[in-house]
C-alpha cells in the first residue's frame, strides 16, 4: 500500500468503486424516480427515466390526513423512547464506568447480553405481557417495548464515550467541592455532548424504523407508526408503487439526513463502543 | 450512651470507607432504572418465553404444561423443517458474501484513493436507509410489472416473459439474499476499514522490507490486525441476520410454499394464529444458537476491558 499505485491499478480501483456506486445508487434512484410517477406510467410505459414526472404522489400524501397522524405517532414514540433511554443509560453508563461496587461486572454483562438479544426472540412473551397490562394498541406500550433495544444500545455506546473522558476531571471537580452526581451532570455529561447526540440519533433512528413490534402491538390505523402504515400498503391487491415510494422517501429522508449529520460521531461511536468494547 | 458509642466508634472507621460506601450506593442508584427496565422488559420475557413454549397456551387461555410436545410437533411440520433449512442456507450465504465484500471493499478503500470520505459516505447509504424502506424498494425492483430488473432483462433481450423473482420457488431465496446483502454490507465495510486504519503503518513497512507482496502483507499484517473486529462484527451480524424479520416478511412473506420461511416469520404467523405456546417454541428453538454466539461475543468484548 506504500508503493504508488500504477496507472492500471488506479484504473482498476476506480472502476471497482464506480461499479459499487452504481449498485448502491440504482435502487435509491429507482425509488425516487417511481415516486414521481403515476400508475399508468409505471405499468403501461415502464422506463428507467422519469418520464411524465410530477409531484402528484407527494401531494396526495400531504392531503391524506392519516399519513400525518402516522408521522406524528412515529415522532412521539421515537422521541419518547429516545429521551427515556438516553436518560436511563447515561446514568447507568456513568455508574458502570466510574463507580466501584459489587456485581458491577455482572450488570455490565447483563447489559451486553440484552444488547445482543434480538427482538425476534422477545416479541411473543412481550405481546402476552403487554396485553395483560392492558397496554396493547397504545403508543406508550410501544414506547416501553422500544426500551428493550434502545436502552442497552445507548448504554453500551455511552460507556465507550465516558471511558474516553479523563477520570481526573471528575476527581478534580470533587476536590473542588462538587458531589459525585454533580461531577456527572456538570462536567462529564456536557463533555459527552457529541456522544449524546450520536447515541440519540442512533436510538431515534432505530425506533423510527422499527417494524415488528409496531406491527404486533398496534391494531388501529390511527395509532399506526409510519413503517406499519407503509408496509400495509404492499399487502393489498394492487400496489400503488408511486404513492408507496413517495411515502418511503418521506419516511427515509429525515432519518438518513440525521444519520449523515451524526455520521462522524456514529462511526467513532461504533469504533469506540460497539466494536472495541 | 449511644452517642458515646457512636463518638467512640467513628474515628476508628477509616474515612475512605464512608466515601466508598456512598460511591457504591450512588452507583446502584444510578444503574437501577436501567437494570429494572432490563429485568422487566428483557430478562422476564426471556424466561417467560421458555416457560410458554412448554405449554399449550392460546390467546385467552394460559394452557397446561405439556413438556416437549410443542417441540416434537414442530419437528414434524414442513414449515418448521423449511425454516431450519432456509435459515442455514440464507445466513451462510448472506454472511459469506458480506464477509468477502467487507474485506474486499475495506481493503480497496484503504488504498491511496482520492475522496475516501466521499466513498465511505456513499457506501454507508444502504445502511443509513431504514430497513423497511430498503426492502420495500427491493420488492419494487423485483416486481414483474413495473419493476426495474424485468424492464432491463426484457430490453436487453435476455428474457421474453416477465420473471417473477419473488414468487418463483428457485429464485425467491437468492432474491432475498441479494437484497439482504445490499442493505447489510456497509456496516462490515465501515467497521473493517476503521480497524484496518488502526493497524500500525510500521508493520506494513517492515513487511514490505522483508519482501512481502501485497497478498502476503494482507494475510500476515492486515488480517491478524483486524481479526478481533472481523470476529465480533461477524458474530453480532449473524445473530441479527438469523433473527431478521423485515427482509423476508416484506419481500416474500416466507413464500412461495415456505421457500423463504425463517424462524421469526414463522413465529409471527404462529402468533397471528393465536397459538402462542407453539409460536414461542419456534423462537425458543433458536436459543442455543443465540446463546453460543452471544457468549463468544461477550467473552471477546470483555477481554478488552
Amino acid at each position: 500500500m506504500f508503493d504508488k499505485p500504477a496507472v492500471w491499478q488506479k484504473f482498476m480501483y476506480y472502476t471497482l468503486l464506480l461499479v459499487v456506486a452504481i449498485v448502491i445508487l440504482f435502487p435509491v434512484y429507482f425509488m425516487f424516480m417511481v415516486s414521481l410517477k403515476q400508475p399508468k406510467d409505471i405499468y403501461r410505459t415502464p422506463s428507467l427515466l422519469p418520464l411524465n414526472a410530477s409531484l402528484k404522489n407527494y401531494e396526495e400524501l400531504i392531503t391524506e390526513d392519516n399519513f400525518f397522524v402516522n408521522v406524528g405517532n412515529s415522532l412521539l414514540v421515537a422521541g419518547a423512547s429516545t429521551f427515556v433511554s438516553v436518560l436511563f443509560s447515561s446514568m447507568a453508563a456513568y455508574s458502570l464506568v466510574r463507580l466501584k461496587y459489587l456485581y458491577r461486572n455482572w450488570i455490565g454483562r447483563l447489559i451486553l447480553f440484552t444488547y445482543l438479544t434480538p427482538s425476534g426472540m422477545l416479541f411473543i412473551p412481550l405481546s402476552v405481557m403487554i396485553s395483560r397490562l392492558q397496554l396493547g394498541n397504545t403508543l406508550h406500550g410501544l414506547i416501553f417495548v422500544y426500551l428493550t433495544f434502545a436502552a442497552p444500545l445507548s448504554t453500551w455506546l455511552l460507556m465507550g464515550y465516558f471511558r474516553s473522558i479523563p477520570f481526573e476531571l471528575d476527581e478534580q471537580a470533587m476536590v473542588d467541592g462538587a458531589t459525585r452526581f454533580q461531577a456527572f451532570y456538570r462536567i462529564v455529561l456536557p463533555l459527552t455532548g457529541p456522544g449524546l447526540v450520536a447515541v440519540s440519533v442512533f436510538t431515534f433512528t432505530a425506533a423510527w424504523n422499527e417494524l415488528l413490534y409496531a406491527l404486533i402491538f398496534i391494531t388501529s390505523p390511527s395509532l399506526q407508526t409510519v413503517p406499519v402504515a407503509i408496509s400495509r400498503l404492499i399487502t393489498g391487491d394492487v400496489f400503488r408503487w408511486g404513492l408507496i415510494m413517495a411515502a418511503s422517501m418521506f419516511a427515509a429522508l429525515p432519518v438518513m439526513l440525521l444519520y449523515y449529520l451524526a455520521q462522524r460521531f456514529v462511526v467513532q461511536g461504533l469504533a469506540a463502543g460497539a466494536v472495541k468494547g | 450512651m449511644t452517642q458515646e458509642a457512636i463518638a467512640g466508634f467513628q474515628p476508628r472507621r477509616p474515612a475512605r470507607f464512608n466515601f466508598q460506601q456512598s460511591e457504591s450506593i450512588l452507583g446502584y442508584l444510578m444503574v437501577s432504572p436501567l437494570v429494572i427496565c432490563i429485568l422487566l422488559l428483557v430478562v422476564y420475557p426471556f424466561i417467560f418465553a421458555i416457560q410458554i413454549s412448554f405449554t399449550d397456551r392460546v390467546v385467552g387461555s394460559d394452557g397446561q404444561f405439556i413438556g416437549f410436545t410443542n417441540y416434537i410437533n414442530l419437528t414434524k411440520k414442513p414449515d418448521f423443517q423449511a425454516s431450519i433449512r432456509n435459515t442455514i442456507v440464507m445466513v451462510t450465504a448472506i454472511q459469506t458474501i458480506k464477509l468477502g465484500l467487507g474485506l474486499g471493499l475495506a481493503t480497496l478503500l484503504n488504498q491511496q484513493i482520492r475522496g475516501r470520505q466521499f466513498w465511505r459516505g456513499l457506501i454507508l447509504l444502504p445502511w443509513a436507509m431504514p430497513a423497511f424502506v430498503a426492502f420495500i424498494t427491493w420488492k419494487l425492483l423485483y416486481a414483474p410489472q413495473g419493476g426495474a430488473f424485468n424492464y432491463i432483462l426484457i430490453n436487453l433481450g435476455l428474457v421474453t416473459t416477465h420473471v417473477d423473482f419473488l414468487s418463483t420457488k428457485e429464485l425467491a431465496m437468492p432474491s432475498v439474499i441479494v437484497a439482504s446483502v445490499w442493505r447489510g454490507f456497509p456496516f462490515w465495510v465501515i467497521s473493517f476499514l476503521a480497524a484496518m486504519q488502526s493497524v500500525p503503518r510500521e508493520l506494513y513497512e517492515s513487511a514490505a522490507l522483508d519482501g512481502a507482496n501485497a497478498w502476503k502483507r494482507f494475510l500476515n499484517v492486515t488480517l491478524p490486525g483486524i481479526r478481533h473486529v472481523v470476529l465480533v462484527v461477524s458474530l453480532i451480524s449473524t445473530i441479527q441476520t438469523t433473527n431478521s424479520f423485515e427482509a423476508v416478511w416484506l419481500l416474500t412473506g416466507g413464500g412461495p410454499s415456505n421457500a423463504t420461511m425463517t424462524f421469526p416469520v414463522l413465529a409471527y404467523y404462529g402468533l397471528q394464529s393465536l397459538r402462542i405456546g407453539e409460536a414461542s417454541a419456534v423462537s425458543v428453538s433458536l436459543l442455543p444458537v443465540f446463546a453460543v454466539l452471544a457468549l463468544i461475543v461477550a467473552v471477546r468484548l470483555q477481554k478488552d476491558d
